[in-house]
């Protein structure tokens, strides 16, 4: 794995005009040491919980509830992980992968084409369509959960996973068209000539040039989108009931209660469901980093 | 300028319009058979999640042998019952049967017509009729018509202790006010939270407004609210139970952070079970919950008794406050009717009522007594079943007596109040003025 | 594939261009456009009309005109938890800001230890944020938890969760825990790309590091800053999970945030009338909001140069 961090691509940098080029290079002044100490006091923040939640998993009940809980479990025990994988969690696993897969699949095949256009047309159709996913950006999903909770049930979706992956993927999309028109917006015009002379049709530019050279954007969308449809509780505590339909956050929250005080359980049911993107991120974290940071924009 | 596009891009708008619609529709459609709810030869019902579930589901299993219309049991899990129930019953999903605590918990959907009217059905089928505690049938009704069939135990709150904490400091478990008070300064000067609390989750701390009001001012004044007088929480009885409830907090009765102590996670009985409280007033079924988190102490130090007198109060000491039992009620728009009743007339037999005795409950059928030796703890039951039997008055619990567009306000506000963010006289004002 | 063209040229030739390329038809933006409007923009609408109706869930809502907007301007309740909202907000901006633009200024450098740092940082945003709500719940626990033993230790009352501050600082720090590295990211980005230039330029006018800091590396992350804060703010709006899973809205109702009071009339009293107007205020606020940071922070000029490209 590498941990090099540098800029992915050079078509994230710069395209606001004042702008020079910026050669990766190291910075002057590199040891500032307020940012210095005040990484570190982070890295404390960040670790301390993450070390108490792995530890403190692999404790038999009685020592979490009564031993020092910095203190390395003195016998350390897999049960808790047992308890937690004989509850189900391979169904709520694959209950999340399936609403992510699904949402991302939605999120792209809907708003690539939506930015596209916006980037591609000048009506005042397509402007106006941008810019209410613009302001959709602002409108939290909590607003709108009463009238989806009449509308899903209304479509006879209530209590399954498409009522999840609907809104998810609705509310993934204003980011999504954001994201893929600032990317698409850096293919160059003289590109869309060339095809053009070639006789290309539009799907064509979009498919062989659009596409392809929008793999920032478009992986910034797909992680965006997944991270939407792993992280949701909202529309999954509302919109469904049963145990067949239910997702990862809402069985951690089921385990809460279920398994009480047994906060070894709790932990590791925690534990497992990190292990799936922990992979991921593993694997890819420098798509994962840099798609992230693609949300923020240029 | 742009003729040639423009004329292809109608086209492909049509297209794309028609793709759109065709998705949209292929997704609705794939979703709506995979919808919740009865398909064809089965019955939903759903049940509160807790770990009396699987005799529940043993009732089921049985009934399925023999049934062509099979019951599928949905365990819900407890904290969140009440609102899943309310959200699938207003979706085409919704159960064909369901548990509930009758009163105010089934209000709108007899208001709604949702409900099966089970009146003439109980009375025409001895089994039914004869075959529970009258009262208890009576209670899950409303304006006089039944809509439940008693499925689970009785529920009284009690006030459960740690026996040996009580030894090791030599007093007895309270009886009057005074003992209480006793206890509470005993407790508190040996480092021991005399009362576990689980704030974080309300309901624990409506038990005690519950207690507190019917010793005070006998049931009388909360059946008057119960009836639908808001203006009932302007007695004066009401005014002095929130004043004892902010006497207890500031003596603290409940030691200083009841505000974060779940009920829900086994907070507060572990705090018992560990010997860092020394009483927790709950219903039954905590007999139960310690038994399954720790069996030795549930088998040996766990002690329980009423709630005492409170100085001054006008309630009849035997009262009880909690609730009677739980319901299966029916929902009107089952496919299903004969099935559902058939399974609801299981209730009433002498081996579903073994199965619940030898789960630790109190059926509420007439020939219980006879039964209670067999149950993990006769001595338990038994004085559980005498308490009912004798008491004057069962209160339901507020919050299921209530509809939940009172019960949520009122929880709130006595969270407030608990919480020290409201004083008795703005507890009442609030609650006068809930609507 | 460096697909990077200088500027003035490319605006130069689009304009040309207009016409006599290939163009989509818009034709294919409506799937989304339909799908969007149906599952965000018709739920928005349904949500401001069930705001002049009163509805239980069962039967169907019947108008009441006004009531639940006179209803909401009069519910102190509602006063409260507004309030609450902009204080979450405000506390998880003034947080979160500091520390991520800290963080980010610092992780752009090009060590290897940062690498390493930013690499654990990360860390957090791996967690869903129900799966954070439940582990702080478990840490915080007054009487199991780790605060009961190195809470002192560090100057924290173990009873933290049952203080009305407590409460929502921690739901303040347990929202700024999970999203700092995503902030930090966007500040990281934001940073690499100011141009080496100004700081060479900067330390040749002898400026110092503080200097620089305040006079290259502010202004030149505005645009950052305001994307970063907005997606602060929308979001901090809305931390109802770990509301509702960590503090139930307590103590008392001293965490009841918009979101939570939302869910709470809408799915517990089944209020759902008044739960919508709750709701249609919410997006008023969140809305303005935006807006405004966008206007003042020149963030939709930006966009108009980009779009002008």
């Amino acid at each position: 794995m590498s941990i090099d961090t540098r800029p992915a691509a050079p078509q994230r940098t710069s395209s606001v005009p004042r702008r020079m080029r910026s050669v990766p290079r190291p910075r002057r002044g590199t040891g500032n040491p307020v940012a210095g100490i005040g990484s570190l006091i982070w890295l404390v923040i960040v670790l301390v919980p993450l070390y108490t939640l792995l530890s403190s998993s692999l404790m038999h009940q009685d020592e979490a509830l009564n031993g020092d809980p910095l203190a390395f479990p003195t016998d350390p025990t897999l049960d808790n992980y047992t308890t937690v994988l004989d509850s189900g969690f391979l169904s709520l696993l694959g209950n999340t992968a399936v609403v992510a897969v699904a949402t991302v699949v939605l999120v792209l095949v809907l708003s690539v084409p939506v930015a596209y256009v916006a980037v591609r047309t000048r009506s005042r159709l397509s402007s106006l369509a941008f810019r209410t996913f613009l302001l959709g950006v602002a409108i939290p999903a909590q607003a709108v959960i009463v009238p989806l909770y009449l509308l899903i049930g209304k479509m006879g979706l209530y209590d399954s996973l498409w009522a999840i992956i609907l809104p998810t993927a609705a509310f993934a999309m204003p980011v999504a068209v954001l994201v893929l028109s600032g990317t698409m917006r850096d293919v160059s015009e003289e590109m869309y000539e060339a095809m053009a002379l070639d006789g290309a049709s539009p799907l064509r530019m979009l498919w062989q040039l659009a596409v392809p050279l929008s793999k920032g954007g478009i992986s910034t969308v797909a992680i965006f989108s997944a991270l939407q449809a792993w992280n949701g509780f909202l529309f999954p505590l509302i919109l469904t009931q049963s145990e067949e339909n239910r997702v990862l956050t809402l069985g951690l929250f089921t385990f809460m209660t279920q398994f009480g005080v047994n906060i070894p359980a709790v932990l590791a049911a925690i534990v497992l469901s990190v292990v799936p993107i922990f992979a991921v991120y593993l694997v890819a974290r420098r798509a994962l980093v840099d798609g992230l940071m693609g949300v923020g924009g240029k | 300028m742009r003729s040639g596009i423009f004329s292809q891009g109608t086209r492909t708008t049509r297209w794309a319009a028609a793709g759109a619609a065709l998705a949209l529709a292929g997704i609705l459609a794939g979703c709506g058979s995979g919808a919740g709810g009865s398909g064809d030869g089965t019955l939903t019902a759903y049940v509160y999640g807790d770990d009396a579930v699987k005799v529940q589901q043993a009732a089921v299993d049985t009934f399925n042998k023999t049934s062509d219309v099979k019951v599928k049991l949905v365990s819900v899990p407890g904290t969140d019952y009440v609102n899943k129930l309310r959200s699938a019953m207003g979706s085409p999903g919704a159960p064909d049967i369901f548990f509930n605590w009758g009163g105010g918990s089934i209000k709108p959907y007899v208001d709604s017509d949702d409900l099966l009217d089970l009146t003439s059905t109980v009375n025409e089928d001895p089994a039914l009729k004869d075959g529970f505690l009258p009262s208890v049938m009576t209670a899950g009704g409303l304006d006089g018509k039944i809509y439940g069939v008693p499925m689970r135990g009785m529920q009284p709150v009690m006030l459960f202790y740690n026996k040996a904490l009580f030894t090791e400091h030599k007093i007895e478990p309270p009886k009057t006010w005074e003992d209480l008070q006793k206890a509470i300064t005993t407790f508190k000067n040996a480092g021991i939270t005399p009362f576990a609390l689980g704030g974080s989750d309300k309901w624990p701390e409506l038990m005690w407004m519950e207690y507190l009001l019917d010793r005070i001012g006998g049931p009388e004044v909360f059946r008057r609210i119960q009836n639908g007088d808001t203006d009932g929480w302007g007695d004066p009885a009401v005014l002095k139970t929130a004043r004892t409830v902010e006497q207890l907090i500031d003596d603290g009765a409940f030691g200083k952070n009841f505000n974060s102590v779940d009920y829900g996670n086994g907070g507060a009985p572990t705090l018992l079970n560990k010997g860092k409280a020394a009483m927790h007033l709950m219903g039954s079924w905590e007999y139960s919950t310690q038994l399954g988190k720790a069996p030795e102490f549930a088998a040996k130090d766990l002690g329980w008794t009423a709630f005492p007198t409170v100085a001054g109060g006008v309630g009849d000491p035997a009262n009880v406050v909690g609730n009677p039992t739980n319901y299966w009620s029916v929902n009107a728009r089952t496919k299903h009717k004969d099935a559902a009743l058939a399974f609801l007339r299981t209730m009433a037999s002498e081996s579903y009522s073994k199965a619940l005795v030898d789960n630790g409950d109190i059926p509420t059928t007439s020939d219980a007594a006879s039964m209670l030796s067999t149950s993990p703890n006769p001595a338990f039951a038994n004085d559980q079943y005498e308490m009912v039997q004798k008491a004057p008055s069962f209160t339901l619990s507020w919050d299921q007596a209530l509809e939940s567009r009172y019960a949520t306000p009122l929880l709130t506000e006595i969270s407030k109040l608990f919480a020290g963010k409201s004083t008795p006289e703005q507890f009442v004002e609030a609650m006068k003025a809930a609507k | 594939m460096s697909v990077h063209t200088p500027h003035a040229e490319r605006g130069g030739d689009r304009k040309a261009a207009v016409g006599s390329v290939g163009r989509p038809p818009v034709g294919w933006a409506v799937p989304g456009i339909l799908f969007f409007a149906l599952f965000a923009i018709v739920p928005l609408a349904i949500a401001v009309y069930l705001s002049f109706t009163t509805w239980d869930g069962l039967d169907s809502p019947a108008l009441t005109g006004l009531d639940n907007w006179t209803r909401l301007f009069k519910d102190s309740e509602f006063g409260q938890a507004a309030w609450l909202t902009l204080l979450l907000t405000t506390i998880s901006w003034a947080f979160q800001t500091p520390v991520a633009l800290l963080l980010g200024v610092w992780a752009a450098g090009r060590q290897r230890s940062r690498a390493v740092l930013s690499a654990v940082f990360f860390i957090p945003l791996l967690l869903s944020t129900t799966a954070i709500a439940v582990l702080f719940h478990a840490l915080l626990d007054p009487n199991f938890g780790v605060v009961k033993e190195i809470g002192p230790w560090i100057g924290v009352d173990p009873n933290v969760m049952g203080s009305s501050t407590g409460a929502l600082l921690v739901v303040a720090f347990v929202g700024g825990w999970q999203f700092m590295p995503f902030h930090t990211l966007i500040y990281q980005g934001g940073a690499r790309q100011i141009p080496e230039v100004l700081y060479q330029a900067a330390s040749i006018d002898g400026a110092g590091m503080i200097r620089q800091f305040f006079h290259i590396t502010l202004p030149q992350l505005r645009h950052t800053m305001t994307t970063s804060s907005v997606l602060m703010i929308v979001g901090s709006l809305t931390y109802f999970d770990t509301v509702l899973i960590m503090t139930k809205g307590g103590p008392g109702t001293d965490t009841t945030i918009l979101p939570y009071l939302m869910y709470r009339t809408g799915f517990q009293t089944y209020d759902l009338g008044y739960a919508a107007a709750i709701a249609t205020a919410l997006v008023v606020v969140a809305t303005g909001l935006s807006l405004l940071l966008v206007r003042f922070s020149g963030f939709g000029s930006m966009r108009s140069t980009r779009e002008g490209m």
